[in-house]
């Protein structure tokens, strides 16, 4: 059945002969085979099996739908990076300094591998029907499974199920309520609500008379009935209930009664709002975001990926910048998140007429999947990426992971973290404790104390010199998974096998009518 | 290998390692966060609860390993899963950093600093689903059938959500066969210092009430009963401040404003939760939430409407909350999904709220954990261990909140258990509404 891969070792020895089936579209369907270099090994010729007669021997990977939808066709299954074309992705494999030769020496023809639509509706989901190669099935998903997003024509709004975006946009724009502040709404709920709290009521106070209204260009008569019924009467008890607000004062009414004028400026904020940018979280700093190594998004808009990233995985030669990068200034910088609610209210009407039409098969799947495609996964479990990493340099993940922490014995950056450690307001005394647990790790406003260092020292682990930060065992060659982390992921990724379960979860109860509530749901 | 912390072993410096931990093409890190993209909830799940244990467990490393783990999935910008991930992480992370020996801040203030919302942003906030709709619209029903033909009302509304309930039940008392009744309407000063946020005071708020009810002819009175107690500035004591601001709000009925004759309304809008369960000593504690519905019930009202949330979020481990939460906050998180883009703000800040939540729940203990839902059949049952009986909402009611559900994404429904209507998410419980009359009313 459907397994990903084990081990690392195996995907490197298939990828590093060259001539696993990952680069093999060059044999098989291809219209315009790119020109292919020699591969820098000896080869196994791989014999190509007839169309309908998979290979009993045959390794199925499932790949993601978001693997497949990358757009660099040539992908790297080590690292995940992709390439335009096949020898770019060869000659970037050879970078990979991984034990593959080894595998070579003992002589076992790799597999061949065949892979299968995630797609669960669809005819190549079936291992037996499995497509024998991986530009292959990334066309084959692309086309026919492609993901969807739903758009309205007449505003902005998407949907991801189709049956929710016709129902949509058969109301929107048909009925309409309209506000003097010129907001459409949709819903009449939501109409009345907001006109309630809006300052175009409290301004029509201040001025005139019945004539004083916006015409709507086309809502039905009804609503425009009613809108024009409504500013009328408004603008006539508005003005005769502000004077009397204004002199009766109920005496339950305890604030000071405010002047229409004073609302004006209230008012004229609303319109300045939509200009600002709609960004939820203010750029990280350069040295926050652009010097860090990981390969996460830095886009700005998703700062916060890699202000994390920064804090977790903070990198290199320029660790004296990254001492910045502290959990303090993390968390002060998230702090300083505007709310940027700059969509103008009735693009949040997530109107749906059409109750009768359920979902269609299609909506089915988009609903039952995991949420969005997942970011491309090779064919690795995490144990194996574990102990890559624990190979590249556990050593050194520890130093560099507490030094996002702010914890840096080597430099004595801790300056940073006094200053912005104390951004976050209020503080606390808290006893000292013998024991604790991230202690100066966090750096949250803690001086640099060699004391707690000291007594801190069992964060790095009993091994003296080697910081195991996996907890993988010592050493760079030794890929036994001994450690908690590894044994964590083993047991996150589903017990038995060592892969990591992927598509849509296994507890597939779909929602309609199902009124269980299961323990323990994956998310679709 | 767990390396426990033992205490101190002086001489026994590990000094880090001058390489850093070097992705030098980012390989590993895209590998892991690919590979563990993939994860689907229950991995994460049990991720989360690995990071709990440790953290309970005192095991630095280990902690700092999962959480390393958890970072690679995590985003605040990704899919739901990852969203969702990103803010427990930071809730893991505040819990761990209780810990710390010397003066470390409180997490939560950093995330209260969303600019807080007018009252029109508010409004588009409260509509972007019909989470918090639904309970206004169940509730707002029952009430305008309770007060049929009374002529004087009074609304006394704890809530969280700044009177956005009520332009639409001044709406429809205005158009009432009989005409309107005197409405009043009357709140405590004291608010759980929880989001959603507004720029503007209860006052206010109430004064634009007032000119809108004038606009539909209902005379309405709006009345903020000040506490007799006044908080310190000490923000630590932040949720404590506003309990006893609250009992001292309640402390004296009279402080309350009720008159003769008058249809006594209680609403509880996503308010209970913040009551804490008490010391037991009723009298004692005002503010827990089984003194305050003993209070209510001997100020004999008409009827009580209570909604919230319908989860249990509770429970006195951690682990049960981290689970109880994940398997219920990824419903807000699905559902903005699937009509907001990755990048809206509006979405954003909405996630960010709940983030803030999930801050409460899984990083603080004790009285800073203000929020403590309890699913909407542990209410019933508290409810009616305070002599209150359950009130059905009238089919008129309920075809209006069918209305309003079926006007949003085609995964919302409507369920009906007994007395109580519980809004549904792919069929699962999201938010639970109900309404209830003493025991015994003696209208």
């Amino acid at each position: 059945m459907m397994e990903l891969e084990n081990s690392s070792v195996m995907t490197v020895s298939n990828s590093g002969s060259g001539e696993g089936s990952v680069s093999s579209s060059s044999q098989l369907q291809l219209p315009a085979p790119p020109p292919q270099p020699p591969p820098p090994n000896p080869v196994v010729k791989k014999k190509r099996n007839l169309p309908g007669t998979p290979d009993p021997e045959a390794e199925v990977i499932a790949l993601s739908p978001k693997t497949l939808l990358a757009t660099n066709r040539f992908v790297c299954e080590i690292c995940n990076k992709g390439f335009q074309r096949d020898q770019n992705l060869q000659l970037h494999r050879r970078g990979h300094n991984l034990p593959w030769k080894l595998r070579q020496r003992t002589g076992k023809e790799p597999r061949k591998r065949v892979y299968v639509c995630p797609e669960p509706s669809c005819v190549h989901h079936d291992p037996s029907r499995a497509l024998g190669d991986l530009t292959g099935i990334k066309k084959h998903f692309c086309r026919k499974h492609g993901e969807k997003k739903w758009k309205c024509d007449k505003c902005s709004k998407k949907y991801a199920v189709q049956s929710d975006w016709k129902a949509h946009s058969k109301v929107c724009g048909t009925r309409e309520y309209r506000c003097d502040c010129g907001t459409l709404f949709s819903r009449r709920d939501s109409f009345i609500t907001h006109r309630a709290f809006c300052d175009a009521l409290a301004e029509e106070s201040g001025k005139k008379g019945p004539g004083a209204q916006t015409s709507d260009p086309k809502p039905s008569a009804e609503e425009e009935k009613a809108t024009a019924t409504e500013e009328e009467t408004a603008a006539e008890e508005v003005t005769a209930a502000t004077e009397a607000a204004a002199e009766t004062a109920p005496a339950a009414v305890v604030a000071a009664p405010l002047p229409p004028q004073q609302v004006a400026p209230l008012e004229l904020q609303e319109p300045a709002e939509p200009t600002e940018l709609p960004q939820y979280m203010p750029p990280p700093s350069a040295s926050l975001a652009n010097t860090s190594g990981v390969s996460c998004s830095s886009s700005s808009s998703s700062s916060n990926t890699s202000l994390f990233a920064s804090l977790f995985a903070s990198t290199t030669s320029t660790a004296v910048a990254h001492s910045t990068a502290t959990f303090s200034d993390l968390m002060s910088v998230m702090g300083h998140a505007d709310r940027p609610l700059t969509e103008p209210p009735s693009l949040c009407l997530a109107t749906n007429g059409g109750p009768a039409s359920l979902f269609s098969p299609q909506a089915q799947s988009h609903d039952r999947r995991p949420f969005a495609p997942p970011p491309p996964s090779p064919h690795m479990s995490a144990t194996a990426l574990l102990q890559k990493a624990a190979q590249m340099g556990a050593a050194a993940t520890g130093s560099s992971f507490l030094k996002g922490f702010g914890l840096d014995a080597s430099s004595g950056h801790q300056e940073n973290i006094q200053d912005d450690g104390l951004q976050w307001g209020h503080q606390r005394k808290l006893e000292p404790e013998p024991a604790p647990m991230l202690s100066a790790g966090l750096g949250l406003g803690l001086p640099y104390e060699p004391d707690l260092m000291m007594g801190s020292s069992s964060l790095f682990g009993s091994k003296p010199a080697t910081l195991d930060f996996l907890g993988l065992g010592m050493g760079p060659v030794d890929g036994t998974a001994n450690g908690g982390l590894s044994a964590l992921m083993t047991s996150v990724s589903g017990g038995g096998g060592g892969g990591l379960n992927m598509g849509p979860g296994t507890a597939a109860a779909g929602w309609e009518g199902t009124e269980r509530k299961p323990s323990s749901p994956a998310i679709r | 290998m767990r390396a426990e912390l033992r205490g101190s072993t002086p001489g026994h410096v590990s000094v880090p390692d001058p390489n850093p931990f070097d992705t030098p093409h980012g390989s590993l890190s895209g590998a892991l966060k690919g590979c563990l993209g993939s994860l689907d909830g229950a991995g994460i799940e049990k991720l989360l609860l690995h990071c709990a244990t440790a953290v309970e467990a005192n095991d630095a490393t280990l902690v700092q390993q999962v959480m390393w783990v958890l970072n690679n999935i995590a985003s605040s910008h990704g899919d739901p899963n990852q969203r969702l991930t990103s803010w427990f992480l930071r809730a893991l992370v505040t819990r761990a950093s209780q810990f710390c020996p010397t003066a470390i801040p409180s997490a939560t203030t950093g995330l209260t600093r969303a600019r807080p919302m007018t009252a029109t942003e508010l409004v588009g906030y409260v509509d972007l689903t019909p989470w918090h709709r639904f309970g206004f619209t169940a509730a707002n029903g029952a009430i305008l059938k309770m007060v049929q033909g009374r002529r004087k009302v009074h609304v006394l509304d704890f809530s969280i959500y700044y009177c956005m309930q009520w332009p639409t039940l001044i709406d429809a008392l205005s158009g009432r066969p009989e005409g309107p009744p005197l409405l009043r309407i009357t709140m405590p000063s004291a608010r759980p210092s929880v989001p959603p946020h507004l720029n503007v005071s209860t006052e206010e708020i109430g004064l634009k009430l007032a000119n809108f009810a004038k606009s539909r002819d209902v005379p309405l009175e709006f009345h903020v009963v000040k506490a007799t107690w006044s908080c310190s500035s000490d923000a630590l004591n932040g949720h404590s401040n506003f309990l006893q601001e609250f009992a001292s709000c309640l402390l004296d009925p009279s402080s309350l404003g009720l008159r003769e004759g008058e249809a006594l309304v209680v609403n509880c809008q996503s308010w209970l939760r913040y009551l804490p369960e008490g010391s037991g000593r009723a009298t004692d504690d005002l503010s827990s939430r089984d003194a305050f519905m003993e209070l209510i019930h001997r100020l004999n009202p008409c009827l009580v409407t209570v909604t919230d949330e319908d989860a249990d979020l509770d429970s006195a481990r951690l682990t049960s909350r981290i689970m109880s939460c994940f398997n219920y906050l990824w419903i807000p998180f699905d559902a903005l999904e699937t009509f907001l883009p990755k990048d809206s703000p509006q979405r954003l800040a909405y996630e960010a709220d709940i983030g803030q939540k999930i801050e409460n729940i899984i990083g603080f203990e004790g009285e800073e954990r203000m929020e403590r839902l309890e699913s909407g059949a542990r209410f019933s049952q508290r409810m009616t261990r305070a002599g209150f009986e359950s009130f059905p909402f009238d089919e008129e009611t309920v075809s209006e909140v069918k209305l309003l559900v079926d006007e949003h994404a085609s995964a919302w429904g409507l369920k009906r258990e007994e007395d109580t209507l519980v809004l549904t998410w792919k069929g699962h419980n999201s938010v639970f509404t109900t309404a209830w009359v003493p025991s015994g009313y003696d209208g």
